[in-house]
């Protein structure tokens, strides 16, 4: 018997942080913080209202209600273990305890990252499942070097992400220099890890993968890589300390696809050894000290297809060369010192499918250019000098998703301009100048999922047009302007997913009876209102909320803790609290 | 009860537990057994034998056959689950895909 379960392997979940939750969700500031600090294993099974368990999934449930009464379950099939191990996890009962019982039990899989209490004691458990081990999250454990050395016998192990482990040194690194099946390790934000330390990398042969992200130490390390013929993916962001010296070692690595270098000290002389790198289509130099000059250099990357120049004091000067990086889909050049000069260049490089232009100094005239570029799917236009006249030479994009209007000079009539953009799911009208008149202009875009218009002037009134976004994820009106009135008509969005209603101080307690039947709600925020603890008990319904939101409002943490544990099991962060 | 309606699970002490079709293809291993053409047997004798099953856990498989569905047609009870059986249990529900 056994061995009939299926396992989801997410060998490349990118980079765990939004594990559990979709990306597209984390764009309230609210959402940010939490999805950078939770990570969750992936759970094979979820018990859902409505839907009839298996009986499978009774039994686990049943184990982790009991678990103390459990010595060992060495006996089940690796699978089943396997699964009661996730919901342990996830459900947040397992512990140094009840860890004990998993002894022997040839895991795959111990994802523990962001997990509270690990530490080295909770080794000699997940070493005893030897070479059945492959894959092994500790982030942010108490795990120190020694208790890295359990793991020279799980010779399988795959992948090993170590992030946030500030007890990890270069001895740590030593214990796994034998792990040369391994094919992606990640040391985030470790201080202690350097250029000798990195020396056992030489011995991974198999790496793909290798993340190092905010590691202050590693300047001259690179060396080490080589002859790791098979790194596709490297990460050195926020290494302040890797130079131009340190470009040249990476110039032999010919399998490498993605290259990240963001806040690193290189400059246009470093950029020149990548040259060589055929196969890289992703390059990540923001904030770098690079200018246009390193465009010539660029040029000579046949593959690359998304480049991240922003924060890089980018000038107009040089920019000409932009026309020769035809490849590219995705352009950042925001926050950069570029006018409308800058936007001809762009005019022949229509594969991009992501263009954004922050805080640049472009303005109508410049849109011109983009006309053309029929395949732009994402274009980021905040804090331009764009105005309504620019809008004009967007109106025949088709295929744009998404738009950032946010902090630019268009006004209501120039909206009308979008309303033929039948892709457009993603709006950002983050604009004072913004009404009600406004937005009626908008009511053919009824494909929108989000909807920013957060310091927009929208009142009750403005809100009978948003009926017409039935499927709105996301939205935000926080001008001031909205009544218990206007919500009535946000009630009716049943798909909402994300809603942010703060700084509107003339709700009520009755704003929140409204939304009560808005069950999809994951996150909430109705901060700066005259929300009450009386208002609270309508939130019993939504079971999904997983962030609430009510800063300066008359609710107390306790009142919001006591509904959590009675009514809201899923909510992960409440303010106040 | 016709007899074409239902199926006999036999556990691995041989005891019989005459269950309805319906019931038992809550299992997708034994939906399978019945309705694949390879497995003929079973399919012909309208039998089903599990020599690692045994009567106890049977017994609560088929409770939960059932149990399944009244949940199905909007009886949402709690299935209760014996401390002592659950480890059997199980096995026995991942084998029958359950």
């Amino acid at each position: 018997m056994g061995g009939a379960c299926s396992r989801k392997q997410e060998r490349d979940s990118e980079d765990g942080l939004t594990r559990g939750l979709s990306r597209r969700y984390c764009k309230c500031g609210s959402l940010k913080w939490w999805t950078s600090s939770f990570s969750y294993p992936s759970v094979d099974f979820r018990i859902q209202k409505g839907e009839c368990p298996s009986l499978l999934d009774l039994c686990i449930q049943k184990i982790t209600e009991d678990i103390e009464k459990y010595d060992t379950f060495s006996m089940l099939p690796r699978d089943i273990s396997q699964l009661i191990f996730n919901n342990l996890v996830y459900s947040r009962q397992l512990t140094i305890g009840s860890l004990e019982a998993f002894r022997d039990c040839a895991l795959q899989d111990v994802y523990l990252g962001e997990y509270d209490d690990v530490n080295d004691n909770w080794m000699g458990v997940i070493s005893s499942q030897g070479s059945s081990l492959l894959s092994v999250d500790l982030s942010g454990s108490d795990v120190t070097d020694f208790g890295l050395t359990y793991l020279k016998d799980c010779d399988s192990l795959i992948s090993l992400n170590l992030n946030y482990c500030d007890q990890i040194s270069d001895c740590g690194l030593e214990c796994i220099s034998g792990l040369s099946n391994l094919t992606s390790l990640s040391f985030r934000r470790n201080d202690s890890i350097s250029a000798q330390g990195m020396s056992i990398f030489s011995g991974l042969v198999n790496l793909v993968k290798l993340d190092l992200e905010r590691c202050p130490g590693i300047h001259g390390g690179l060396v080490h890589l080589r002859g790791l013929n098979k790194l596709e993916s490297l990460n050195l962001k926020w290494c302040n300390c890797i130079t131009d010296y340190d470009m040249k070692p990476l110039s032999e690595l010919a399998s490498l696809k993605s290259l990240e270098i963001s806040s690193s000290k290189v400059t246009d002389f470093g950029i020149s050894f990548l040259k060589g790198l055929l196969k890289l289509s992703l390059l990540n130099l923001e904030g770098c000290f690079v200018t246009a000059a390193c465009l010539s250099s660029l040029a000579e990357l046949p593959a690359l297809s998304n480049l991240n120049l922003s924060r890089c004091n980018l000038s107009d000067n040089g920019c000409k060369k932009f026309s020769r990086l035809k490849n590219l889909k995705v352009l950042n050049l925001g926050f950069n010192v570029i006018t409308d000069t800058c936007l001809f260049h762009l005019k022949g490089l229509t594969q991009l499918e992501s263009l954004n232009l922050d805080s640049c100094k472009i303005g109508d005239e410049g849109l011109v250019n983009l006309a053309g570029h029929k395949q732009l799917k994402c274009l980021e236009l905040s804090d331009t000098e764009v105005g309504s006249n620019g809008l004009h030479h967007l109106s025949g994009l088709s295929s744009l998703q998404k738009i950032n209007l946010s902090f630019t000079m268009v006004s209501d009539s120039g909206l009308r301009k979008l309303c033929g953009l039948s892709s457009l799911k993603s709006l950002n009208l983050d604009a004072y100048q913004i009404t009600d008149a406004g937005l009626a202009n908008l009511t053919s875009l009824t494909g929108l999922t989000d909807l920013d218009l957060f310091g927009a002037r929208i009142t009750d009134i403005g809100t009978n047009y948003l009926r017409k976004f039935k499927d709105l994820k996301s939205l935000e009106i926080c001008g001031g302007r909205l009544t218990d009135a206007g919500v009535k008509n946000i009630r009716e969005l049943s798909s909402l997913v994300c809603l942010n209603l703060s700084q509107n101080s003339d709700l009520t307690d009755k704003t929140l009876e409204l939304i009560s039947g808005v069950t999809g709600l994951i996150s909430l925020n109705v901060s700066n209102s005259r929300i009450t603890n009386a208002g609270l008990q309508h939130l019993k319904t939504l079971k999904n909320l997983r962030s609430l939101t009510l800063e300066s409002c008359k609710v107390t943490a306790n009142d919001i803790k006591k509904l959590k544990s009675i009514y809201l099991p899923n909510l992960l962060s409440f303010r106040p609290g | 009860m016709r007899k074409e309606d239902t199926v006999k699970l036999i556990s691995a002490e041989g005891f019989e537990f005459v269950v309805d079709k319906e019931a038992a293809m809550v299992s997708q291993t034994i939906h399978n057994m019945l309705t694949s053409p390879g497995s003929f047997a079973e399919r012909q004798h309208g039998e089903v034998t599990f020599p690692e099953i045994s009567t106890t856990i049977l017994e609560k498989i088929c409770q939960y056959f059932y149990w399944h569905l009244q949940f199905a047609s909007g009886k949402e009870t709690e299935f209760p689950i014996e401390p002592e059986l659950t480890l059997e249990l199980m096995m026995a529900a991942n084998y029958l895909h359950t």
